[in-house]
C-alpha cells in the first residue's frame, strides 16, 4: 500500500480547512471501506485523509412526520439497516442497505460515503433518489442543501468543491400511499457490486399511479433516471401492459457500458426485467 | 456382478470418529502462524516489477533511479541473477517435463510476468521503488488462444521443448478399434466442449522469506504443498548442496494444488536475501495471486461417441486441448492425466485420445484440484446425458449402464481394486426416488412463472496418488516418548484439510494409544523425512499408510518391552487406549508409560520406527445429484440442492471428509457459473484479477448440501481401506449442473462457465 498521511479533524471547519489548505489528494476519510481499497489498489492517489469520525453531530438519525428521514454523514449502513422504520418505511433503502457488501462492510461504510463515491452501482443512490432525497453541504462560508437528483456530475465526480463536507442526508417521508422497491442485480447474494439495479418509488390516488420516479443504476456515467418510461406510467393503474411498454422505454433510456461484468446488451435486458418487476413489487404495499 | 470387497467391519476406537482437529484452538484464537505472520529482525521486504505487455524482448533496463531510492536496498534484474533454466513443475521426475523457465529473462512471456525485483526496508517503499525501474522493451506478436498457437507459422514462445508452442508431444492412447465400433454404432453424437480459466483464489496468497545465515545456509519459510521440491529446486538452481537448503512451513490458508509449482518470487526472495545479506519477504497481493499464480488450463474438447440403440457405447473418439500459458508447469502431467481419464468413467472397448498442452501468452496455469479431469469429465458425462436424450432413456439408467465396474482397466493401466460408482449412483436414485423426480409436475409455480426447476446427474472418478505418472513414496516416521506419548513425524503439507488429524488418528489407532497422546511434527525439511508433497489426493491414502506402518512397528517394539516388564512373552499381550495388559488376565497391566520409562537400572526406551510406502492407486468415486432454478428472465442459475454421494472407501474423520466435499462443491458450482479468471484477447491482460470482479460463491450462494459417504469399495492400499477424497467433489459437480440446466429449459450448455448471458442467448435462440 503506497504511503499517505492520516489527519484527525475535531470539527466540521477544522476539517474543511484541512481539506483545502493540504492541497491536490487530499480526502475526506469515513468509514473508509472505498477509500483505503482505492488505495491499496492503486485507483487514487491520495497524499492526505482527513478523518472526521470524531466530528461531533453527525451521528444523528431523527424522523418526523413533515420532514422525513435525516441522517448524519457518520450513519454506518448497518445503523440505517436494522431500524425498524426503515424497514417499515423505507422497503427501497432497506432492501439497497442490506445488499450492501456484507454485514462486516455495512458496518463501517456510510451512506454519505457511498454517496460521495458517486459511483453509477452504487446500491444507496437509486432509492435515495427515487425518494427525492437531498443532501447536505458544509462549508466555512456556506451551507447548502442540494436535491440528490442535481449532486453527481460523472463517475466518481460530485458538485462538491474544495473544502465542501457532507453533513447529512435528507429522505422525504414516506406517505401511505407510497409503494417503493430497489432490486439490485448481480452473481451472487452478497458481496456483489450491482451489474444493474433499478429503484422505483410511486404514490397511488384512487387506483391511479399519481406520480413514479424510476432510477437506473450502472447503465450510465451517473445513476440515471427514466424520464420517459415514467411519463408513460403517470395517470395509469400500472397495468401489465403498460409497465411491459414503459419498462421497454427504459431500456431505451439508459446508457450502458460493457465491461468484464456484464456486456451493455445483458444490461439493458435487465432494466427491462428489474423495471417491471421494481414496479410490481411496489405495488405490492396495496395488495 | 459386483467384485468389490465389502468393507472389513470392526471396532474403532479413534479412526471414524470426528475427533477435534489439533489446529483448531490455534486458528480460532488467531495464534497458529502463518508464514506471513513470521517477523525477523531487520528483515526487508521484496516486490516484483511486473511486465505490462504479453510477448516481448526486453531491450533495456534501468534500474539506477530505484537503487536511488531512499530505503532501497537491492534490485536484481535479468542481468544480475544466476541464468539456469529449470522446471516450474515440481515434478522434474516425470520425463514429461521441459525447463522452460528461467528466475529472470531477457524476454517477456506474458503480462504481468516479473522483469525486475526490489528489496527495501518497507513494502511501501519497494512498491514505490517499481515504478522507478525504467524498462523498454521491444514488442513482439503475441499468441492468447491455443488454437491461434498451435497454428504454423504462429509466433514461438519458446525456443526449447518439441516446438511448434506444444508443451510435450500429444498425448495419443489408442484401445481396440475406434473405427470399427464407429461402424457398429445406431448413432453417433459429436460436440465441441470447452471449459474457462477457474482460478483457486486460495485465501493465503503466496508468501516467502529468505534468510541466511553465517555459514551460508538459506532457511526458507513458504507457504507450499511441496516443501521438498521446493528444497531440491532451489538448491539445484543456487548450486548449493541440500543440507544448506532448509524449507519451513507451518499453517497454510489453503492451495488446492496451485502451491505445487517453483515460483519467480521464491526464487529472487532468496537471491535478493543472500546479496543484502538481510531476511527478505515476498507476499503477493491478491492481484498478484492471479497473475503469478497458477488457474486452471482452459480446455477445448472435441469429442465423437457412437452408441447402440440399447445405449451401448462402442466408440469414444476425443481431442483435447489444453492452455498452458506462457509456461509448461503442470501442463505435461494436466494432459496426461486429463487424457488418459477419458479413456474410462464411462466403459467403452474401442476409445482413442489425443491429448495437447500448447503455450499461449497468457498467465500460467498449473495443478488445480480435479487435474484435466475436471475438463475430461465434464465433456464425457454431459455427452452422456444428451445420447439418454437422443435414446428417450432416463439419464440415471443410461449412466448405470455404462459406469465403470469390477474388472475394468483403470486409467492407470492396473484393474481397480475398490470400485464404487455403480452404489453411488445406485444409492443416489434410491434416496431421491428419482423416478419420481424426473415425472414431477413441471408446470412453473403460478407466483413465479419465470422460474423453471431442473434435476442433473454428474458422475466422476479420480485417482489417489499420481502412479503412474509418478512413482510415489510416502514416509513416516512415529517415536514413542518415555511418558508414552507418541511423536509422529511427517512431510505432508497442511493445507487446512485436517490431514495432520488423521495421519494422529491413524497411528492412535494403529499403536493402541489416545488420539490427544499423538503429537505431529511437520513441515520442517531438516527434520522430518522426505515427502513428495501434498497434491493428487493422496494424504491419508498415502502417508496413512506410512504411518500406519511405523506405528505397527513401534506398537511391536513397545509390547516387546512391556512383555520383558510384566514377563510375560509379547504373544501374551495386548495394547489398546495407552495401556498393555495380559490378554487372558487384564488386571495384570501397566500403561505405555510405565513400559516406556526407565526403572530399576534400565534406562527409558528409545522406540523409533520409519514407514515407508509406494502405492500404485486407488480410486474414489462419486455421483452428484443437483437441482437448479433457472429465472428464464434473467438467465441466472441458481443452485438449490445438492446430493453427492461418494465412496472413500474407509472415512478416517467424518467432518473432515465432509468438509472437503461441501468445499469442492462450492468450488464447483463457482466453476460451473461464475468463476472465470478473464484474460483480454487483444492485450493478454487480466480484464478480473482481483476478487472484486473474480466471482466465487459465497455463504449465501451455497445449496441445501446433503452428503452421503458410502464405506462400500474400500482399496487395501489405503489404511482401513481409505481412499483420497480431495479432488473428487469438484468433478461431478460441474455436469451435474450443465445437465440439470439441460432439463430445467431444454438448452443443452457444453462449456463452463454457464452465465446469465449465456442462458438468455440461448433461450431466445430456441424461440426463434
Ligand atoms: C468488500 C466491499 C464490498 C462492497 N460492496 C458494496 C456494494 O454492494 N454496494 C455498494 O454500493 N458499495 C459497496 N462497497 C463500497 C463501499 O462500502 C460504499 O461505497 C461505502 O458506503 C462508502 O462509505 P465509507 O464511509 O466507507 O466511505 P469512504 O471510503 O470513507 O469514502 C468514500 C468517498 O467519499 C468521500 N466522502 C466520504 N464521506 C464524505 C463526506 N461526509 N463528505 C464529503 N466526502 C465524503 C471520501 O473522500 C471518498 O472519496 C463495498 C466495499 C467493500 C470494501
Amino acid at each position: 500500500m503506497r504511503r499517505f498521511e492520516y489527519h484527525r479533524a475535531d470539527t466540521l471547519e477544522q476539517a474543511s480547512r484541512l481539506l483545502t489548505d493540504l492541497g491536490e489528494d487530499t480526502f475526506v476519510f469515513n468509514g473508509g471501506t472505498d477509500l483505503l481499497v482505492e488505495i491499496r489498489e492503486r485507483l487514487r492517489r491520495v497524499r492526505n485523509v482527513v478523518d472526521i469520525k470524531q466530528i461531533p453531530g453527525l451521528s444523528d438519525i431523527i424522523y418526523d412526520e413533515t420532514r422525513g428521514l435525516t441522517f448524519g454523514a457518520l450513519v454506518t449502513v448497518g445503523r440505517l439497516e436494522r431500524l425498524a422504520l426503515v424497514r417499515q418505511r423505507y422497503p427501497n433503502l432497506y432492501a439497497a442497505f442490506a445488499s450492501l457488501g456484507s454485514i462486516q462492510v455495512r458496518n463501517r461504510a456510510t451512506v454519505a460515503g457511498n454517496v460521495c463515491r458517486a459511483s453509477p452501482s452504487a446500491d444507496t443512490i437509486p432509492p435515495l433518489i427515487a425518494d427525492g432525497a437531498f443532501i447536505h453541504i458544509y462549508s466555512r462560508t456556506n451551507r447548502r442543501v442540494v436535491p440528490l437528483a442535481e449532486f453527481f456530475t460523472g463517475p466518481g465526480k460530485t458538485v462538491l468543491a474544495k473544502g465542501e463536507i457532507v453533513t447529512g442526508i435528507t429522505v422525504p417521508p414516506a406517505g401511505d400511499n407510497s409503494g417503493k422497491a430497489y432490486l439490485k442485480h448481480g452473481r451472487r447474494k452478497a458481496m456483489e457490486l450491482s451489474t444493474v439495479g433499478v429503484a422505483v418509488s410511486l404514490t397511488m390516488e384512487g387506483g391511479l399511479c399519481d406520480d413514479i420516479r424510476i432510477t437506473l443504476g450502472a447503465v450510465g456515467a451517473t445513476v440515471l433516471r427514466a424520464p420517459q418510461a415514467e411519463a408513460m406510467l403517470r395517470g395509469t393503474s400500472l397495468d401489465a401492459a403498460t409497465v411491459k411498454n414503459a419498462a421497454n422505454k427504459a431500456m431505451e433510456e439508459c446508457t450502458p457500458i460493457s465491461n468484464v461484468r456484464a456486456s451493455a446488451d445483458y444490461r439493458r435486458d435487465m432494466v427491462g426485467v428489474l423495471t417491471g418487476r421494481a414496479i410490481k413489487q411496489a405495488l405490492e404495499a396495496f395488495a | 456382478m459386483n467384485m468389490t470387497t465389502p468393507i472389513e467391519q470392526r471396532d474403532f476406537k479413534i479412526v471414524g470418529k470426528s475427533v477435534r482437529r489439533d489446529d483448531v484452538l490455534e486458528k480460532v484464537t488467531g495464534e497458529a502462524e502463518y508464514t506471513g505472520d513470521v517477523k525477523l529482525s531487520g528483515m526487508l521486504h521484496g516486490k516484483i516489477k511486473r511486465a505490462a505487455i504479453a510477448h516481448a524482448r526486453i531491450k533495456s533496463i534501468d534500474v539506477s533511479k530505484a537503487l536511488a531510492y531512499p530505503g532501497v536496498k537491492a534490485v536484481l534484474t535479468h542481468e544480475n541473477v544466476p541464468r539456469v533454466l529449470h522446471y516450474g513443475s515440481p515434478h522434474p521426475r516425470s520425463a514429461s517435463c521441459t525447463k522452460d523457465q528461467y528466475i529472470l529473462d531477457d524476454k517477456v512471456r506474458f503480462w504481468g510476468e516479473g522483469v525486475a525485483a526490489v528489496a527495501a526496508i518497507s513494502e511501501e517503499i519497494a512498491d514505490e521503488a517499481l515504478d522507478l525501474i525504467e524498462v523498454e522493451y521491444e514488442p513482439l506478436p503475441a499468441v492468447f488462444e491455443p488454437e491461434d498457437a498451435a497454428q504454423p507459422g504462429a509466433p514461438l514462445i519458446h525456443d526449447v521443448g518439441p516446438g511448434g508452442n506444444l508443451v510435450l508431444d500429444p498425448v495419443r492412447i489408442n484401445r481396440g478399434d475406434v473405427d470399427a465400433g464407429f461402424a457398429q454404432a445406431d448413432f453417433v453424437l459429436e460436440g465441441v466442449f470447452s471449459g474457462g480459466r477457474p482460478h483457486p483464489a486460495y485465501m493465503e496468497p503466496n508468501v516467502c522469506i529468505a534468510d541466511w545465515d553465517g555459514s551460508n545456509k538459506l532457511t526458507f519459510w513458504t507457504s507450499t504443498q511441496t516443501s521438498f521440491m521446493v528444497r531440491g529446486i532451489l538448491a539445484e538452481v543456487l548450486g548449493l548442496p541440500l543440507t544448506k537448503v532448509r524449507v519451513l512451513v507451518d499453517h497454510m490458508g489453503g492451495g488446492f494444488g496451485a502451491k505445487q509449482d517453483l515460483f519467480q518470487h521464491e526464487f529472487l526472495c532468496a537471491l535478493l536475501a543472500k546479496q543484502t545479506r538481510r531476511p527478505v519477504k515476498m507476499e503477493f497481493s491478491r492481484h498478484e495471486t492471479f497473475v503469478a499464480g497458477r488457474s486452471r488450463h482452459p480446455c477445448k474438447i472435441w469429442l465423437k461417441q457412437g452408441f447402440k440403440n440399447d445405449g451401448t457405447l462402442v466408440a469414444r473418439d476425443m481431442k483435447l486441448a489444453y492452455d498452458s500459458g506462457a509456461y509448461g508447469s503442470h501442463g505435461p502431467g494436466v494432459t496426461i492425466v486429463g487424457t488418459t481419464a477419458a479413456t474410462s468413467l464411462y466403459r467403452c472397448e474401442n476409445v482413442r485420445l489425443e491429448g495437447r498442452c500448447v503455450y499461449t501468452n497468457t498467465p500460467i496455469n498449473g495443478a488445480f484440484r480435479g487435474y484435466g479431469v475436471v475438463q475430461s469429465y465434464y465433456a464425457l458425462d454431459i455427452q452422456m446425458d444428451e445420447a439418454a436424450e437422443r435414446l428417450g432413456m432416463d439419464p440415471a439408467e443410461l449412466k448405470l449402464k455404462n459406469v465403470v465396474r469390477a474388472g475394468d482397466i483403470a486409467p492407470s493401466g492396473h484393474p481397480i481394486l475398490g470400485h464404487g460408482l455403480e452404489i453411488c449412483l445406485q444409492h443416489g436414485i434410491d434416496v431421491l426416488d428419482w423416478k419420481k423426480l424426473r415425472n414431477r409436475d413441471r408446470t412453473p409455480d403460478p407466483k413465479r412463472p419465470h422460474i423453471r426447476t431442473g434435476w442433473g446427474i454428474g458422475c466422476e472418478m479420480h485417482g489417489s496418488s499420481a502412479y503412474p505418472g509418478i512413482k510415489e513414496q510416502g514416509n513416516a516416521t512415529v517415536k514413542v516418548n518415555e511418558d508414552g506419548t507418541v511423536t509422529l513425524l511427517t512431510g505432508a503439507a497442511g493445507l487446512g484439510t485436517g490431514a495432520h488429524t488423521a495421519l494422529a488418528q491413524i497411528v492412535a489407532e494403529e499403536l493402541g494409544v489416545r488420539f490427544e497422546d499423538v503429537g505431529t511434527i511437520h513441515g520442517d525439511t531438516d527434520v522430518v523425512p522426505w515427502d513428495i508433497g501434498a497434491f493428487a489426493s493422496h494424504t491419508t491414502y498415502l502417508v496413512g499408510t506410512a504411518a500406519k506402518m511405523a506405528a505397527g512397528k513401534v506398537r511391536t517394539a513397545v509390547l516387546e518391552r512391556a512383555a520383558m516388564k510384566l514377563q510375560v512373552s509379547p504373544a501374551e499381550i495386548d495394547l489398546s487406549e495407552g495401556k498393555v495388559f495380559v490378554i487372558t488376565d487384564p488386571g495384570r497391566c501397566m500403561t505405555v508409560a510405565q513400559a516406556m520409562g526407565p526403572s530399576r537400572g534400565i534406562p527409558a526406551a528409545n522406540i523409533v520406527a520409519n514407514g515407508t510406502y509406494e502405492p500404485t492407486k486407488s480410486y474414489s468415486f462419486a455421483a452428484h445429484f443437483a437441482e437448479v432454478h433457472v429465472d428464464t428472465e434473467t438467465g441466472i442459475v441458481e443452485v438449490k440442492r445438492v446430493i453427492p454421494v461418494h465412496d472413500v472407501g474407509r472415512v478416517i474423520h467424518p467432518i473432515a471428509a465432509q468438509g472437503q466435499i461441501e468445499g469442492g462443491i462450492q468450488q464447483g458450482i463457482g466453476h460451473t457459473l461464475t468463476e472465470d479468471y478473464v484474460i483480454d484477447k487483444k492485450t493478454g491482460r487480466s480484464l478480473n484479477a482481483g476478487l472484486v470482479d473474480y466471482k466465487m460463491p459465497l455463504s449465501m450462494d451455497m445449496p441445501d448440501i446433503e452428503t452421503i459417504i458410502l464405506e462400500a469399495a474400500p482399496d487395501p492400499g489405503g489404511p482401513w481401506g481409505a481412499k483420497g477424497v480431495g479432488e473428487d467433489p469438484i468433478i461431478a459437480i460441474g455436469p451435474a449442473i450443465a445437465n440439470a440446466i439441460h432439463d430445467a429449459i431444454g438448452v443443452r450448455f457444453r462449456h463452463y462457465p454457464i452465465t446469465p448471458e449465456d442462458v438468455l442467448k440461448a433461450l431466445r435462440e430456441k424461440a426463434a
